[in-house]
């Protein structure tokens, strides 16, 4: 699964991490990643939603209209169980690459 | 579970309310777009400049809802439209490919256009009348004479007539010839001569005027109607003619109606009842009782209801009465055959109009074979395109669909091409078409053809779609996204290739066999004799009418002296019933001396009345006697001139000279039987089929059989075209009433009795030439396609020590391979179908080795070619450049 298409998952990965937090419209799902990884990841508009609306479909997330912290109608995306199982998998799979990864270049 | 629930469901909702998806994706967006823009606002940018690049890094707002829309499931047409629409732009940045693609289809579509054009005229379209289907001729079968569809008596019309239930009516018709005299220039035209409800049996009204009614068997002048063609042309159109008389060569006729524009009749070739009938007069009274001479064609109206197996149960009641009622059909055994006219007319050239719509089926698939292989090398190139589509959201089912879409836009403008192409092609099969096709009538781009096309057009779309689907929906799409460019194939994208042009091969050369055999046949057709000369031989048609036979026999010889004082002119004849002409056979019985009486009317011959240059004009073979000289006077004994056919028919291993027999002679407007004494024996003469052997010839002197219609013979040393104005003028000069027609080389009839198998051996041979051209281009692209692929393996092999003929050898044998592969599946192919061909082949076998043999080293030959520049290429290479890439 996570052979096929890394630049995907990372991406679905990071968002569901991001949710872990709470429910969270797009706007503040993009600031998150932006503010949480120090500005390196700025979160395209254009990956965002597809990615958004893709693990909806999925199940991974939910969503549904509330009222965002200026009192204006905005869409609220939150974590589901599925999601959750999704999140634990990828992230172990990430973590055991990463040092596997890590191993090599400190070697190097 | 109840995660999954809920997202079926939503896909579900959404599907029925797409406005409701959109205008949600729209809010979302707005709000994200106005967050970020009071975002920038508050690092200090001014409202205008924050809104901006806010729009900006938002990337393209359309982009991103089209793909929102997307997964949330837009509608089927929003996304269709969008495909098409990028399909457009993905053809027109490869014009070169599509033009490539477009002109296969056109190719392969255009032909299928032309023939279905032909097979739907002459075998889909209902004829021209009323209920057609319930039309239906009814043929006499005269078992003993082995003449199966032979026309009837005027009493057994009559009885027929009084006594049918099942059919509605039963008509009669015969077509001979007359000439419409007056002040303008004498023509001579075909007149039919009807029963008073020929027309309404039809269902034909005239345009002007009146059908035929009882009266008018009994008004002292004969009414006629005319066609609309001759009323137009020689007397202008004139609606006032009507009523009036028009004077003919055989006293005047009362117009009393005219055709309309679009009439037209289609009879079976062999009823001799052509579809250009100008003048339409009735029968004489005295016809229906007639119960000796076999003339009239029956044509019979269904009730609406019955069946034709209903109408056969009439007919063979209505036989029964008919053997009880007159001896003849009696001692004949008589059957009456009901065939639909429709299935009737379309008989003869059915099974080749069903070869030639298969063959250009065939030359479509071999299209859709290589489209389908240039699509798949195409989808190669733009695997990186295709699997940024999926990462960006694209399902692989809406992938599979844009290829597919792409591949039908390509064949939709295939088709459009094709559709020109095939109205040209049409124009041509027009001009060569056969006589038996001429009588289908108006052949011509019908609505009907148009929606064939581009049901062709979109069937081929999906089938040459359908193989870069298979192959894009086999591989990992993001794998090769990763190899940052490189193209990658497995081996299963090369068999795919392989196995499309092995199949267009396989085709290909069924449709070589096809048109090899056809074209063997032709040239066989070519090599046979007529039994005549038909070179340097120009022949006309006059029909010197209202004479005793005595006067017309001398009118007939001066002319002759005068055509033969003509310069140049070599010798003359004129015979009653010209080789290949479509005039009404004379045919009879003949009953040799000492024959027992019930053994009698068992034969049957062809006969002719010639005048005595004949046989030398025309270049007959006369084996045994003498020809008929200027002493054979109808005063004198009566002689006769027999072919070898018939001799061996009746006198087998015996000589037929100085036999006698009772035949039949024309005399004075009337048929009677004399004893005759063969004075000659000629080899014989091809008359209505060069494929088919036809019927023993009697030859009677014309003074003996002085027939009204006589076809001239004139050999010459030069062209005998040249002669046409000078045989029309010496027949002015010595009387100027008659009318000449069909002027024409007899060339032009033997070339006519080959137009059918011309005509199938032309299209079969195109077809035949396009297939090899796409099955060698075919060949090339994937040879020249795989040897770019091996570039690596042939420099590690030249490295190794192979040399340039190895690698040479190493390429040629791949194209070869596929040439024999494809070779062993269409020999096969070919021997289990051309079975089918066999009834329009000519001294061929349908399993033919020379053919056989000679289109498989045509085959073997093309690939070869098509292989030569690949491989010479992979054998110039440098093998360090090779393995330095």
């Amino acid at each position: 699964m996570a052979k096929i298409d890394l630049m995907q998952g990372t991406l679905d990965m990071l968002i569901l991490k991001t949710l872990t937090g709470g429910a969270m419209h797009g706007y503040a799902i993009a600031r998150a990643i932006q503010e949480r990884t120090d500005d390196a990841l700025q979160l395209e508009e254009g990956t965002l939603y597809p990615a958004l609306y893709r693990m909806e479909r999925k199940g991974w997330i939910a969503s549904k209209w509330g009222r965002s912290e200026n009192n204006r109608k905005a869409r609220y995306y939150r974590l589901t169980a599925p999601g959750r199982k999704q999140l634990n998998a990828e992230s172990e799979a990430w973590i055991s690459l990463s040092e596997a990864i890590s191993k090599i270049m400190q070697t190097a | 579970m109840f995660w999954w629930l809920r997202a079926c469901l939503l896909r579900i909702y959404s599907t029925f309310t797409r406005r409701s998806t959109e205008i949600e994706i729209e809010e979302e967006f707005a709000f994200h777009l106005d967050m970020r823009t009071s975002e920038y606002i508050d690092s200090g940018l001014s409202a205008g400049e924050a809104e901006r690049i806010a729009a900006r890094r938002f990337g393209s707002l359309l982009r991103t809802s089209e793909a929102g829309r997307e997964i949330r499931r837009g509608t089927a047409l929003d996304r269709l439209v969008q495909d098409v629409r990028y399909g457009v732009r993905a053809l027109l940045r490869e014009r070169g490919f599509a033009l490539l693609v477009a002109t296969i289809m056109m190719l392969g579509i255009g032909a299928n256009t032309a023939i279905f054009s032909v097979v739907y005229s002459a075998l889909l379209r209902p004829l021209p009348y009323p209920r057609p289907q319930q039309l239906a001729l009814i043929w006499s079968n005269l078992q003993k004479m082995g003449a199966p569809r032979a026309p009837a008596t005027g009493a057994a019309l009559q009885q027929i007539r009084d006594g049918c239930r099942v059919f509605e009516d039963v008509a009669g018709i015969w077509v001979g010839s007359g000439t419409f005299t007056g002040d303008q220039e004498p023509e001579q035209v075909k007149v039919a001569l009807v029963s008073t409800n020929f027309f309404s049996v039809l269902g034909v009204k005239p345009s002007l005027g009146r059908d035929f009614n009882r009266q008018d068997e009994s008004a002292g002048e004969r009414s006629v109607i005319l066609s609309n063609g001759i009323w137009r042309r020689r007397y202008g159109g004139d609606p006032n003619i009507v009523g009036k008389t028009v004077p003919a060569d055989e006293g005047a006729f009362r117009v009393i109606g005219i055709l309309p524009t679009d009439f037209a009749l289609t009879f079976p070739p062999d009823s001799n009842v052509p579809s250009d009938i100008q003048a339409w007069t009735l029968f004489d009274r005295s016809v229906y009782t007639d119960s000796s001479t076999y003339y009239i064609r029956l044509l019979g109206r269904l009730r609406p209801a019955a069946t034709i197996e209903q109408g056969q149960q009439e007919a063979d009641s209505m036989a029964e009465r008919l053997r009880s009622l007159f001896p003849d059909y009696r001692n004949e055994n008589l059957q009456l055959q009901v065939v639909q006219l429709h299935r009737d007319v379309v008989s003869d050239i059915k099974p080749a109009l069903v070869v030639l719509f298969f063959g250009a089926g065939l030359v479509l698939l071999i299209c859709c074979f290589n489209v389908a292989n240039l699509l798949l090398a195409r989808a190669n190139t733009r695997y990186r395109e295709i699997a940024l589509r999926v990462v960006l959201g694209a399902s692989k089912w809406r992938v599979a669909r844009q290829l597919m879409i792409e591949s039908m836009l390509i064949c939709c403008v295939g088709g459009g091409l094709g559709l020109g192409l095939g109205w040209a092609g049409l124009k041509l099969l027009m001009r060569i078409r056969p006589a038996s096709l001429a009588r289908v009538g108006r052949i011509d781009l019908d609505p009907v053809i148009l929606v064939f096309v581009v049901v062709v057009s979109i069937g081929s779309g999906l089938l040459a779609g359908m193989a870069p689907v298979l192959e894009t929906g086999r591989s990992n799409l993001i794998e090769s996204l990763r190899e940052s460019g490189r193209v990658s194939t497995g081996p299963s994208r090369n068999r795919m290739r392989r196995l499309l042009i092995a199949a267009e091969i396989a085709l290909g050369f069924v449709l070589l066999i096809g048109s090899g055999l056809m074209i063997r046949s032709l040239m066989q057709l070519h090599t046979i004799s007529p039994g005549f000369d038909p070179d340097h031989v120009l022949t006309f048609e006059i029909s010197p009418r209202g004479w005793q036979s005595v006067e017309r026999a001398a009118f007939v010889d001066q002319y002759e002296q005068r055509l033969l004082s003509l310069p140049g002119v070599e010798s003359v004849g004129a015979i009653s019933h010209l080789p290949f002409d479509d005039y009404p056979n004379w045919y009879s019985p003949y009953a040799p001396e000492g024959v027992a009486e019930d053994e009698k009317r068992n034969l049957l011959a062809d006969y002719r009345a010639t005048t005595p240059g004949y046989l030398q004009a025309i270049g007959a073979r006369l084996l045994e006697g003498r020809g008929f000289s200027s002493m054979d006077l109808k005063s004198s004994r009566s002689v006769v001139i027999v072919d070898d056919v018939m001799a061996n028919v009746t006198w087998p291993g015996q000589s037929a000279l100085g036999k006698r027999l009772d035949i039949e002679q024309y005399l004075d407007g009337s048929f009677v039987h004399a004893w005759a004494e063969v004075v000659g024996v000629v080899a014989h003469i091809k008359s209505h089929s060069l494929l088919r052997p036809g019927r023993g010839q009697i030859y009677i002197p014309y003074q003996q059989s002085s027939r009204e219609h006589l076809s001239f013979v004139v050999r010459t040393g030069g062209d005998p075209a040249m002669l046409a104005g000078q045989v029309r003028y010496e027949l002015n000069q010595l009387d100027n009433t008659l009318a000449l027609s069909k002027l024409r080389p007899m060339q032009e009839y033997v070339a006519m009795a080959m137009g059918p198998t011309r005509f199938i051996a032309i299209l079969a041979g195109i077809f035949a030439a396009l297939s090899l051209v796409l099955a060698t281009v075919g060949v090339y692209g994937v040879v020249s396609y795989s040897v770019g692929q091996r570039k690596h393996e042939i420099g590690v092999r030249m490295a190794l020590g192979a040399s340039s003929a190895d690698i040479l050898r190493v390429v040629l044998m791949e194209g070869l391979a596929l040439a024999v592969f494809g070779l062993a599946v269409g020999v096969a192919a070919s021997l289990s179908l051309s079975g089918y061909l066999a009834d329009l082949l000519f001294g061929v076998k349908p399993v033919d080795p020379l053919t056989y043999s000679i289109m498989a080293i045509a085959v073997a030959m093309a690939a070869l070619v098509a292989c030569w520049r690949p491989a010479h290429k992979a054998a110039a290479g440098r093998p360090m450049d090779a393995l330095r890439q």
